[in-house]
């Protein structure tokens, strides 16, 4: 029994110590986020706020952090260093997918004040094994540079979330460090790093509730959205329309060889792959003559890359797999977009309304994309008087059909200079229904 | 200190003055016999549940009529067995049994006839007696009311006075508090017959709790007595809507969906005051309506030439409509003044027999499989929003906890398109597949296509 103490005494320091000159330097790359943002759920504008963490990562103020700590929303970015000095912060962009965001300090400020700050370095996420010591360090409850201990959990924990990242999906591209590290609210955009202070990963989330589940983006992964925020700020995607499912236990009765083909979950109406007469049911075997192994869940985020790193409007062929013979599709790509639409407050109705996206079309098997969903109206105002409700899709303005915020923005317009009663039709559960809004 | 007989006297009095008059309660005795206690068996798949209701007599044939709703909405009426009835009050041991007619969809009723000789002559119908005129607020009215099976459904007298006249769209009195059983007769003190009472009618409370800070709403249903009284003239020109068989055929059909009641604001901006007016949110395939050439967002103004009337609350008026058409029959025409954008104009439309119900539809049920398929039907459509065209798949009716279609991830109400990647054309189709599946003692697994909500899953069933 001694002896095992002893043994576990002496191996703690080594293993577990993390005084290498590359963590302190990581400690002083690691930056508390403050951000204020706008919101339109209420029928009106307000304005909240959120606390985040991030690493610098470039002599040119790059930071990375979380898309659910800094989105197109934040009309104020503040930075505080490792010296504890506060500097002001825009976003470079962002990518709800991977829950990546990139923000840029403001170095003109950094000049002027003569500020310093340390950068950290990217290290490699596909060597981790499993058990291997890793460091979470961020702001949990807004408590500064707070450093947590454990291990890596599991390299690549596949998890999708449909609204994962402010409503916005998650996870489709992408699979997960699982650590057991202790991450709480405010950890978000931090790092988690090895002992020598790479950066391997950037943590997003754990399970509320659970005992240190939690899961951060790889760092090989972040490597490839930074370059192309940067470039671009913001990440272009291919889509067709495939769901993806997992063909797991489902080769014998296909008669398929084993990790050969992706099970095709649904295809989304209207989509790319459903012009192409593709289905539910069908297997994907190849794309592009690449074959393809979909057997197990983490292996979905691979194929759905393959799709989604094709130029927009290439032509694809696809190999699929029916009644027991194999067939070649032609699909062409579009680009993805989100279920989240444009938000909108108009105020002087005290309606709060998000554009219907293609996706949200279809998940409420609209015909179309038009309109606005109602997201908030505000008590006593026009909106709320008149009977309309959160979930209700405005379809049209004065008979005029809703086609774009546009069309919406310029009749709030019509109606904050001279208020007059304004007839408005809506559809809700395919039901539609007339409101008045009186001034 | 008060004397003793001092006190004897106040109570004899207080006795005196409470007491009913013996017209009354001979009235009471009397009217006893227009109201039995109805009994049947619903079979399932798994087991057979008996629902106890109450039913009212209405013609010297033993004819008895009570409310649908005691019948759920997805069970079919061929799975409905042993009616019977029980005489108020005497011993349950002694049953009648009865045969069932069908529903009316129009009244809302279920029609059953009792089948012995004897136990319809002691029967007496609500139309033996008068038809009370519309009574007016404070009128005091009666009814009969039942207590439970376990109690040999002994009547008890209930009595109330009317606090308001509501057209829902039916004329309606709603008494201050209960007047009867459900779905039994009301009388005024003449002994004149009132009308009916229905359920459906809950109370608002707010519940308020120790651990909960404010008070909870609450509704609080009385499910064997009622307070709404549908007045006599609403009932007795029905009573011979006997369904002529059990389906209920022909129930017309317009083909208009998603009838929306214009709101009041909506109607003075429209310039539509002092009528009600309808929104029609689709119109379905190959609907008569659609033939005609009704389009969505056409506001129905008027019926046959008639405005559509002014009804509180609002919705009260779909209602109307509804039951306006359900008073026609198939080939009839109807004409519909509608508001199109800002034009008015009549549309000619003849009614046609509605197509079959999910209740109507065939339906198999497989133990070893642990699932009910049903046939699809054109509602089945609607309701998912699939091209009326291309109707084809059966419904999974009903999944049996843990047998191997519910395992494999089987949900009630999934549409099977395919089965073992074969399309399923029909609903024999599917059922002669099934049937082969659940012969083949060796089959160790099938595989189903389904759709659930715009979505595509592959289940793989497993039977060993």
């Amino acid at each position: 029994m001694l002896n095992i103490l002893l043994w576990c005494g002496l191996l703690l320091p080594l293993t577990a110590s993390a005084t290498s000159s590359g963590f302190e330097r990581l400690l002083d790359a690691v930056v508390k986020i403050d951000v204020r943002e706008v919101t339109f759920d209420g029928g009106t504008k307000r304005f909240g706020s959120g606390i985040g963490s991030g690493v610098i990562l470039s002599k040119d103020g790059l930071i990375l952090t979380n898309a659910h700590v800094v989105s197109p929303e934040a009309v104020e970015i503040n930075v505080t260093l490792a010296s504890l000095e506060r500097v002001s912060a825009t976003l470079v962009g962002w990518d709800h997918w991977t829950d990546l965001a990139l923000i840029r300090l403001d170095m003109a400020e950094i000049k002027k004040r003569k500020l310093s700050f340390a950068t950290a370095k990217l290290g490699n996420s596909a060597k981790l094994h499993p058990g291997q010591t890793v460091f979470a360090v961020g702001t949990p409850y807004g408590l500064t540079r707070t450093v947590t201990r454990g291990i890596v959990s599991n390299t690549q924990r596949h998890f999708e979330d449909s609204r994962g990242v402010r409503g916005y999906e998650t996870g489709a591209f992408n699979t997960w460090l699982q650590t057991d590290a202790a991450i709480n609210p405010g950890n978000s955009g931090g790092p988690l790093v090895t002992e020598n202070g790479k950066v391997v990963g950037i943590n997003s989330r754990g399970y509320l509730g659970a005992d240190n589940l939690a899961f951060a983006i790889p760092s090989t992964v972040a490597r490839q959205i930074i370059g192309a925020l940067v470039k671009d700020g913001e990440i272009t995607r291919s889509y067709v329309g495939i769901v993806p499912g997992v063909l797991q236990d489902l080769e014998g009765f296909y008669e398929l060889a084993q990790n050969t083909g992706m099970l095709i979950k649904s295809v989304d109406t209207g989509s790319p792959a459903a012009r192409a007469g593709l289905r539910g049911g069908d297997i994907l075997l190849s794309i592009d003559g690449e074959k393809v192994d979909g057997r197990f869940p983490e292996q979905l985020p691979e194929i759905q890359n393959q799709i989604a790193s094709r130029p927009l409007g290439a032509a694809l062929k696809l190999e699929v797999f029916r009644n027991g013979s194999s067939q070649f599709k032609m699909v062409e790509t579009e680009k993805l977009i989100s279920r989240v639409g444009e938000e909108e407050a108009f105020e002087e109705w005290g309606l709060s309304v998000r554009k219907v996206s293609r996706t949200y079309a279809r998940e409420h098997q609209l015909e179309k994309s038009d309109g606005m969903v109602v997201i908030g109206v505000r008590p006593g105002y026009p909106a709320a008087v008149s009977g309309l409700s959160r979930g209700d899709i405005i379809l049209k303005i004065n008979r005029q059909d809703v086609t774009s915020l546009e069309i919406a923005k310029q009749q709030h317009e019509a109606y904050a200079a001279a208020p007059s009663s304004v007839l408005v039709e809506t559809s809700r559960n395919h039901r539609v229904s007339l409101y008045v809004f009186k001034p | 200190m008060i004397r003793p007989s001092l006190i004897l006297v106040v109570l004899t009095l207080t006795a005196l003055m409470s007491r009913g008059s013996p017209a009354l309660a001979d009235m009471w005795q009397d009217r006893v016999k227009t109201v039995v206690a109805v009994e049947f068996f619903t079979e399932t798949e798994l087991d057979r549940r008996s629902t106890n209701t109450f039913g009212v007599v209405i013609d010297d044939n033993g004819t008895i009529v009570f409310s649908s709703q005691a019948i759920g909405a997805r069970v079919s009426p061929k799975q409905l067995e042993d009616f019977r009835i029980y005489f108020p009050g005497e011993p349950t041991t002694q049953e009648y049994s009865a045969t069932y007619l069908g529903r009316d969809e129009f009244t809302g009723w279920e029609f059953i006839r009792v089948d012995e000789e004897a136990a319809r002559e002691r029967l007496v119908p609500i139309t033996a007696y008068d038809e009370a005129p519309e009574p007016i607020v404070t009128d005091e009215i009666w009814g009969v009311g039942l207590k439970k099976k376990a109690e040999d459904f002994k009547p008890y007298f209930m009595s109330s006075r009317v606090s308001v006249l509501q057209s829902l769209p039916q004329r309606t009195a709603i008494a201050m508090s209960e007047v009867s059983g459900l779905g039994l007769p009301s009388y005024d003190q003449d002994g004149r017959f009132v009308g009916l009472s229905i359920g459906g009618f809950g109370r608002s409370f707010l519940q308020y709790s120790s651990r909960i800070r404010g008070g909870v709403p609450v509704v609080m249903v009385n499910p064997d007595e009622s307070a709404v009284v549908m007045l006599a003239h609403e009932i007795l020109p029905h009573l011979d809507r006997i369904p002529p068989n059990i389906e209920g055929r022909p129930t017309v059909w317009l083909g208009t969906n998603g009838l929306q009641p214009l709101d009041p604001e909506v109607a003075r901006y429209l310039e539509l005051e002092n009528q009600a007016g309808l929104v029609v949110s689709e119109i379905l395939e190959g609907s008569p309506a659609e033939k005609m050439g009704l389009l969505a967002r056409d506001v129905i103004l008027s019926l046959d030439g008639k405005p559509l009337p002014v009804l509180k609350p609002d919705h009260v008026v779909i209602t109307y409509f509804q039951r306006e058409m359900s008073r026609r029959k198939p080939g009839d025409k109807v004409v519909l003044g509608i508001l199109r954008g800002s034009e008015r104009q009549q549309v000619e439309v003849v009614l046609e027999d509605a197509p079959l119900t999910p209740r109507e539809a065939e339906r198999r049920y497989f133990d070893s499989l642990g699932m009910t398929i049903r046939g699809f039907t054109f509602i089945d459509g609607v309701q998912r929003r699939l091209d009326v065209k291309d109707h084809h798949g059966v419904i999974a009716h009903f999944v049996k906890a843990n047998a191997p279609a519910s395992t494999a991830g089987l949900i009630t109400d999934d549409l099977i398109d395919e089965i073992d990647g074969v399309k399923v054309a029909s609903y024999e189709d599917a059922e002669s597949i099934l049937e082969n599946i659940a012969q083949d003692k060796e089959r160790g697994e099938f595989v189903l296509l389904v759709k659930r909500a715009g979505d595509t899953a592959v289940l793989r069933v497993k039977l060993k």
